[in-house]
């Protein structure tokens, strides 16, 4: 009895004692890290709700009714109701091709979606205003027929699409590669034609990763500055989303009102993370219920 | 239904996966492809089920030519490897699902569908797990799942790609035996690919071994195994052991070289040939006697098993295998590393006369 009990007792101390390191580094690491946490990111977003909050919470209430923060707010919203929507359908359509069928350019369509990643949202911005803007290559055209792209609401939609287009089909690329096509034949070979097996089979093996994609997604249209930046051409109550209007306050000295709109952001921020922790609960415990 | 293979070709970029297949697979036949892997085997399956498409040739279905039909118009039961059972719902929805999606017209009502999902899972012994999820499942309840789940749709073929392979040795062994009995009850047309020899041999009523693309045979189980049309089948179904030699008369004579290379000791009028000897057709004994004896020293003995299984090595290096009875085992009292005899087994047939 004595002997089995040591046994177990020892198994279960075993991942505990792993390494060897003296009490004073792994004390000293911890921290370290939590010190460099709080420091970068802890102590910044409680300056901007303590900044916005200084001069007491109807300063606070009186920066976020004035019209053109509302009016900020509605484009935001607006801006991300149709960039993400519009980057699921084409991230479940990306995603579908590449993972579910073999075709010739698939390699560069890969790297074409990680594109936005790698060139600075500045670029993107630059390049809608080259296609688009008064000397860009559609531009004449465009003034022609009377449709307003570059400064108005569709080149900050456009660029804000451009920008976030990688976060869902990113997402959903390894999670669709890893279930392979085995379900999918099945499905056909039972009967069901394409719409059935994409709604019946396919989106619900997808449903947690590509609403993972979504938050994100949603997070990063909503926050966006560089590429909105260079397009919106920051008129007032017309073309300028939050980040923006964050800019334009600070640039003002209105420091309260300034961190009063960018503490909605801030929220946003934490509400997308609290919303991908409990997704993340939520895929482990169905995982760990059906193993 | 019956079905019809002609001059199948397939190709992946330069790999040629099939080479003009033909088959005939007959109304309520259970037929086993059966080959190693990169033989085309389940690419054949795949083709006759319509989830892969033949670059020429045609598949029939009773006479009528299915060969561009979609997978989902040709009433098949397709039974995948690794299941393929749907991870979000439940047994019994797995099991309703080709009846859920039909169109309103020819949908049976709810109380139909579950009365068929029941009987099926009835069929396939599992209606206390109608409410679980395929990961809650061992293995062998997963297929037997699946097969049921094919089976909804009442299709008119069945068609399973390795459905055993990921199964553990007695599953599969258990598993294999209901398979036969399920089909000697619903008497579906049913084509299943394998890799492993005895699943074929004691399952199929029909095997069509295949080697790199093409048909090497297609026979009985008897047939294959004791009439093997080439050295592959004679390979493949089993152990075998390969002697360079001649018969004369009907008597074995094996010469004395290593295997592989040709004999310069073959006289003038007899061509050189390779003769297969299957394990259990050799003998072992302390004293030469008899025709095509010849001497080997023991290697290796392994008595765990039905027989017992010898290995040894003749002068010119050579190793044989040699399956003897435990009694004669006893009899003999082998030890590693003494010197015998092997003979031919009298009144055995040797295979021979595949001149290389």
């Amino acid at each position: 009895m004595n002997g089995i009990g040591t046994n177990t007792a020892l198994v279960k101390s075993q991942p505990l004692v792993r390494t060897h390191e003296s009490k004073w580094a792994k004390w000293g690491l911890t921290l370290l890290a939590f010190g460099f946490l709080g420091l970068f990111l802890l102590l910044p977003l409680a300056a901007i709700f303590s900044e916005g909050l200084k001069k007491g919470w109807s300063a606070y209430w009186t920066a976020l009714k004035e019209p053109e923060a509302i009016s900020a707010i509605k484009l935001t919203l607006l801006v991300a109701a149709i960039a993400v929507p519009a980057n699921l359908v084409f991230g479940i359509v990306a995603s579908w091709a590449i993972a579910k069928f073999e075709f010739r350019g698939k390699q560069i369509l890969i790297t074409l979606i990680d594109l936005p990643f790698s060139v600075s949202p500045v670029i993107s911005g630059l390049i809608f205003v080259l296609i688009f803007g008064l000397q860009g290559y559609l531009g004449p055209w465009l003034r022609e027929h009377d449709i307003k792209i570059i400064f108005a609401v569709p080149g900050i939609v456009l660029a804000t699409v451009f920008i976030t287009f990688p976060f869902i089909a990113r997402e959903l690329i390894p999670l669709m590669e890893s279930q392979g096509r085995d379900e999918e034949e099945a499905a056909l070979s039972l009967g069901a034609n394409g719409w059935q097996t994409f709604f019946l089979v396919t989106l619900p093996n997808i449903k947690w990763g590509l609403l993972y994609g979504v938050i994100l997604c949603n997070a990063r249209a909503m926050g966006e500055f560089g590429a909105v930046s260079v397009v919106s051409g920051h008129i007032r109550g017309m073309t300028n989303t939050l980040p923006l209007h964050v800019e334009i306050l600070y640039n003002e000295y209105q420091f309260v009102a300034a961190f009063a709109v960018a503490s909605l952001l801030a929220l946003l921020a934490l509400a997308t993370l609290a919303l991908k922790k409990i997704l993340e609960w939520k895929v482990r415990s169905e995982s760990e219920a059906r193993p | 239904m019956s079905i019809a293979v002609n001059g199948i070709v397939k190709c992946f970029g330069a790999f040629t996966a099939l080479d003009r297949i033909d088959l005939e697979v007959k109304t309520g036949e259970l037929v086993a492809l059966l080959g190693p892997s990169g033989s085309g085997k389940t690419t054949l399956l795949r083709i006759i089920a319509g989830l892969e498409f033949a670059d020429a040739g045609r598949v029939l279905f009773d006479g009528v030519d299915t060969t561009s039909r979609p997978v989902r118009d040709r009433n098949i039961g397709f039974v995948f490897q690794h299941y393929a059972l749907f991870k979000h719902m439940t047994v019994f929805e797995n099991v309703a699902f080709g009846l859920r999606v039909r169109p309103r017209k020819t949908r049976p009502t709810k109380s139909e569908i579950r009365d068929r999902v029941e009987r099926l899972l009835a069929l396939v012994q599992l209606e206390a797990l109608r409410n679980r999820y395929p990961s809650q499942l061992s293995g062998g309840q997963r297929q037997r799942i699946a097969l049921a789940r094919a089976l909804a749709v009442e299709p008119k073929v069945l068609l399973l790609d390795e459905p055993f392979g990921a199964l553990d040795a007695k599953v599969r062994a258990e598993l294999r035996a209901w398979l036969r009995r399920l089909h000697d009850e619903i008497h579906v047309t049913s084509v299943f690919v394998t890799h492993d020899q005895e699943e074929a041999l004691e399952v199929a009523d029909r095997v069509v071994v295949m080697n790199q693309g093409k048909i090497e045979q297609v026979g009985s189980p008897e047939e294959v195994y004791h009439r093997p049309a080439s050295p592959f089948v004679y390979d493949f179904l089993g152990h075998v052991n390969i002697f360079h030699g001649r018969i004369e008369d009907g008597k074995v004579q094996i010469d004395a070289s290593t295997e592989g290379s040709p004999s310069d000791k073959t006289e003038a009028n007899a061509s050189p040939r390779r003769i297969y000897v299957r394990p259990h057709l050799l003998d072992i004994d302390h004293v030469p006697g008899g025709n095509g004896t010849f001497r080997a020293k023991v290697r290796d003995i392994r008595a765990a098993g039905p027989v017992v299984r010898v290995e040894l090595v003749s002068d010119w290096n050579q190793v044989v295998t040699v399956e003897i009875s435990h009694e004669r085992h006893l009899a003999l009292s082998l030890k590693e590393g003494a010197d015998v005899f092997i003979r031919p087994r009298e009144g055995k047939v040797f295979h021979e006369d595949y001149a290389i």
